[in-house]
């Protein structure tokens, strides 16, 4: 066993950043109602469970707490009470299940050790593992929850469950690199498979999407890939690029979804690809979009830049110019739907700019996360020191 | 030392950071004044340097710590002043005429010289960072600067799409750099370029994805399709992006190589190839432009080919035709792009076929874009000409006749379209709907912006040695070539060649004198249209008149087989279009399966996984 308390490192900078998300999806939310009364309280008991459990270092009930707050998630979910949201929340609430009980026997058996325990079933358990944080962090292939979610969903339960829940899943991934090495050593080229079609997947799927928001949650998939992608080539660079891609992702993601939302609600009706000139109705919208997409591409400035271009060294430390390569070329699609969202939807003529101006507490939120991607993008020491 | 070569930086960023603290109590004339001192103070800080680079010396020092493994690292030497002296200088320059022309702007303005500053930093922190890593942060900072400027006009579908164009076919060839480096680093341990592990594991493959990626920035064909779309751009940013401070990044990436590595012929060649390939569409393209900005643009192709060629020619006088060639193309293109600006903002079009005339309404404007097209033409007492004759004895003494017969044609070329647009815009007479139309001369503090550039077009035209003694011999030392020979009174060499060359030059010059002698002799022309012998019946008198569209048309019949084979644009458009038809395709298979029989699709995925990891 190795102490938990060698790899916790990071979790002060994820609990920091959960919690200006806490507050910056509080802000937006009391500007747009993201549901009935008891979505306030779910909110609350979402924020508590992942607080909590970031600060603990047992294992155990650092899983038990993140698992309830994903079942608080599903509730979010549903709360709208829409068939739509209902069928979403039932399918999450599902893989949810199957997920938690592959983790759950996958972590049982072999309990966190340094070195695999004798046994032939290793392979297999590496497999439940593989199975059960694919489910959670919506991986290809078993993505299956995440877009539906992400159209049947509020803009910020989505921003709670990509940014939040999902990443919290993905620092337990991130620990259990560091606790018990051998379970990347042993299945890589699976991780690296599941990492490089999560990669290309998600980008394929995502230029082929016309509403944004299903869109966004097929970026999430792949940007998942290059994370995933850290974690197995890891420990080194590649888990430090993991950690801070997984930091600009959930700031990034807010941002998007922030911007998509703040449209929406001024709108009445869904973002798709036919909504063109939104950015003279909604100037910070436009502008927030524009950054969460550069943040998510890794464009620098941006604090995205930061983790991507040490998760294309640990390409090409461990698969030298074919996999950088690779990733060259999913990032290249990333930038084609972004691209394509960011000039169709919101840049160029619109028929109708007397809408008001824009509501002020949310462009406040939007604005200050905003120069916060940017200047973490420019003096990155700030939160470098607080990783391994 | 290194203090001083922050200054440059530092002044623009402060410039940055006040503009958007004051932006909104600001009118946008102040701020266009507050953008010019940032850029005075950095250009200042420039010439400061100058002194001790131009005597071989060489700044180095650590700014600060920008990520743990990368600090912020200087290196200034004379490549590195050459490239800051044209951001700063070139820079301040069309800052200065910005004061003017933006002033009646309603929104933006703040953004505007926000991005401007930070486009010129971003190029100064990029020639003089001796980590490769922040000098590709700096490469993405201006590819960024460009399309936000370019997209300035964003609710202009025109503007957005043109914006759209620069980020994809920039950002895109970037990863090529960004791939190059990090190979490098997984090889040498280090991002610094100044490390000789850095010299000793250079190769083919790693200058293969750095041309890639210069090759996007300085619009080397098969990738210069985005610079004729990226003219939506206020006229100011055109000008800022062809002189200074973008196309001139890919150059200087293609001359830093030098430092990199010592070349092998094979390398040579192919920057020559490409150098001479990219100079010919861009003249081709050129000539059946009626459109004043894209003609420019197109002229912009052309001219970095010649700087790209004389730099693969890899002698000490092929670098420092390349050298002096891109100062010089700064000066004369940054002068004819502001020129042209007045004439948009004084007719409110660049359609070549509805100009005319305008010589008599913008008088100063109309004689600094005659010096700056001397100089892009390579007229004598221009700096254009000696970059011309600099870049033609290179390749003779390189013994390439193929590049020097390539060169020569397209300035043929370059005359006919220079010569086309001239015509256009400022001789014949005034159209009918401009003659009702108030037309207003370039207000004092534009006129002082473009005259600047215009009198250093002239000045290192007469005196190039001044540029050349001081900025590009230097700059050729710094990438371990010996020296750059010399020139004296305009352009003269002196070395070897220097009977041929000064024969040469006063044969020109009697010409010269010979024709204006000529000219004032005969009967100076009225302003009648010039007629046409057609053969027989007179044409109409609407067809009486050669313009643009006579000269377009047939240029357009006798080279299509050259524009369908030189135009990538339906290639790119072809593997976009598969590309979506391929997702879409996907997506109509796979959302049905997959996300409407989730569990089952799960207990698919799922046995999958197993099986892989139980067959390895």
């Amino acid at each position: 066993m190795v102490s938990d308390s060698v790899a916790a490192n990071w979790d002060p900078a994820f609990l920091g950043l959960f919690l200006v998300l806490f507050a910056a999806v509080a802000a937006f939310a009391k500007v747009f109602p993201q549901g009935n009364r008891h979505w306030w309280t779910l909110f609350a008991w979402l924020a508590v469970l992942v607080a909590a459990a970031m600060l603990l270092r047992d294992g155990w009930t650092r899983r038990l707490l993140l698992d309830a707050g994903a079942f608080v998630a599903v509730a979010l979910v549903w709360n709208p009470g829409t068939p739509e949201a209902a069928r979403a929340a039932r399918t999450y609430l599902a893989l949810l299940i199957v997920s938690m009980i592959c983790l759950t026997g996958g972590m049982l058996w072999i309990r966190e050790g340094v070195n695999p325990p004798l046994s032939s079933w290793n392979q297999a358990v590496v497999g439940l593992l593989v199975i059960g944080f694919g489910l959670k962090l919506a991986l290809v292939p078993f993505y299956f929850w995440l877009p539906g979610v992400a159209a049947a969903a509020t803009p910020m339960t989505t921003v709670l469950i990509v940014s939040v829940v999902d990443m919290a899943a993905f620092s337990d991934l991130a620990h259990l690199r560091v606790t018990a090495p051998w379970v990347f050593a042993h299945g890589r080229s699976l991780w690296l498979a599941v990492a490089l079609l999560s990669m290309f997947g998600g980008a394929l799927l995502a230029l082929a999407q016309r509403d944004l928001k299903r869109m966004l949650a097929f970026s999430t998939i792949d940007d998942m890939g290059y994370l995933l992608l850290g974690v197995a080539t890891g420990p080194g660079i590649g888990l430090s690029g993991a950690l801070l891609g997984a930091l600009g992702h959930a700031l990034s993601k807010l941002l998007l979804f922030g911007a998509v939302g703040m449209a929406e609600a001024r709108l009445g009706r869904p973002l798709t690809l036919d909504s063109r000139g939104q950015a003279a109705r909604c100037p910070v919208s436009g502008a927030a979009f524009i950054v969460g997409a550069l943040g998510i591409i890794g464009v620098p400035p941006t604090f995205g830049f930061v983790g991507r271009w040490r998760l294309y060294l640990a390409g090409a430390e461990y698969g030298g110019g074919a996999l950088v390569l690779a990733m060259a070329l999913a990032t290249s699609l990333a930038l084609l739907y972004y691209a394509r969202a960011i000039h169709r939807v919101w840049l160029g003529t619109v028929a109708d700019t007397t809408l008001p101006r824009e509501p002020r507490l949310a462009t406040i939120t939007l604005s200050v996360l905003m120069i916060l991607v940017v200047t973490l993008g420019m003096f990155p020491g700030v939160v470098i020191g607080h990783l391994p | 030392m290194v203090t001083l070569a922050a200054v440059p930086l530092a002044a623009l960023m402060l410039g940055v950071i006040l503009e958007l603290l004051l932006g909104r109590f600001l009118r946008p004339h102040a701020k266009g004044w507050l953008a010019f001192g940032s850029g005075l103070t950095a250009l200042a800080g420039a010439l400061a340097l100058l002194p001790t680079i131009a005597a071989g010396g060489v700044t180095d020092g650590t700014l600060f710590a920008w990520d743990k493994g990368a600090p912020l690292r200087y290196h200034v030497d004379g490549l590195s002043l050459v490239f800051t002296l044209m951001a700063t200088g070139i820079g301040t320059a069309i800052l200065l005429y910005c004061v003017h022309y933006m002033e009646h702007e309603h929104e933006g303005t703040t953004r505007f010289y926000a991005l401007m500053l930070t486009f010129m930093a971003g190029l100064v922190n990029l020639v003089c960072s001796a980590d490769l890593l922040l000098a590709y942060l700096s490469w993405e900072v201006i590819g960024l600067c460009s399309y936000f400027l370019v997209g300035f006009w964003y609710k202009d579908p025109a503007a957005s799409e043109g914006a759209r164009k620069v980020l994809v076919m920039t950002h895109l060839p970037g990863y090529a750099l960004l791939a190059a480096i990090l190979l490098l680093y997984s090889g040498t341990g280090t991002f610094l370029w100044t490390d000789p592990a850095v010299r000793q594991s250079f190769t083919g493959g790693f200058f293969l994805l750095m041309l890639v990626a210069a090759m996007a920035k300085s619009v080397m064909f098969p990738l210069h399709t985005w610079i004729p779309e990226a003219m939506q751009a206020p006229t100011p940013v055109s000008a800022l992006l062809h002189s200074a401070c973008y196309v001139k990044a890919g150059v200087y990436l293609v001359a830093r190589m030098y430092s990199l590595a010592a070349w092998p012929t094979s390398w040579n060649t192919l920057v020559i190839a490409l150098g001479c390939v990219t100079m010919l569409v861009g003249a081709l393209f050129a000539l059946i432009q009626a459109d004043l900005k894209r003609l420019l643009a197109f002229s912009t192709i052309s001219q970095l080919g010649y700087i790209i060629t004389g730099l693969g020619l890899g002698t000490d006088l092929g670098i420092a035709a390349g050298i002096f060639y891109c100062a010089s193309h700064g000066l004369f293109k940054g002068t004819l792009f502001l020129c042209a600006g007045v004439v948009q903002h004084a007719t409110g079009t660049r359609d070549l076929t509805r100009l005319g005339g305008l010589a008599a309404r913008l008088p100063h404007t109309a004689r600094l874009w005659l010096v700056a097209s001397a100089a892009i033409i390579g007229v004598p007492l221009t700096n254009g000409f000696v970059a011309k004759w600099l870049l033609y004895s290179a390749a003779l003494d390189a013994g390439q006749m193929l590049v020097v017969l390539i060169a020569w044609l397209v300035s043929v070329f370059s005359s006919f379209y220079i010569i086309k647009a001239t015509v256009a815009v400022f001789y014949g007479e005034l159209p009918p709907w401009l003659q009702e139309r108030h037309i207003e001369e370039a207000a004092p503090s534009m006129r002082v912006g473009m005259g600047i550039l215009a009198a250093l077009c002239l000045l290192f035209g007469i005196a190039p040695q001044l540029l050349m003694n001081w900025v590009v011999t230097p700059a050729v030392r710094s990438l371990a070539f010996t020296g750059a020979g010399h020139v004296s009174w305009l352009g003269i060499p002196t070395g070897p060649a220097g009977l041929v060359g000064a024969v040469a030059v006063a044969v020109v010059l009697a010409a010269v004198l010979v024709g204006l002698g000529l000219y004032g002799l005969m009967k100076r022309p009225g302003p009648e249209p010039v007629g046409l012998f057609t053969g027989g019946d007179p044409l109409p008198v609407s067809d009486s008149v050669v313009d643009v569209a006579d000269f377009v048309g047939p240029v357009a019949e006798t080279f299509a087989p050259a524009y369908r084979l030189t135009d990538p644009d339906p290639f790119y458009l072809a593997v976009w279009e598969r590309l979506r038809d391929l997702v879409g395709r996907l997506d109509r298979i796979l959302t049905p399966l997959l996300e409407g029989h989730p569990l089952w699709a799960t207990v698919a995925g799922g046995a999958a996984v197993l099986a892989v990891m139980w067959a390895f």
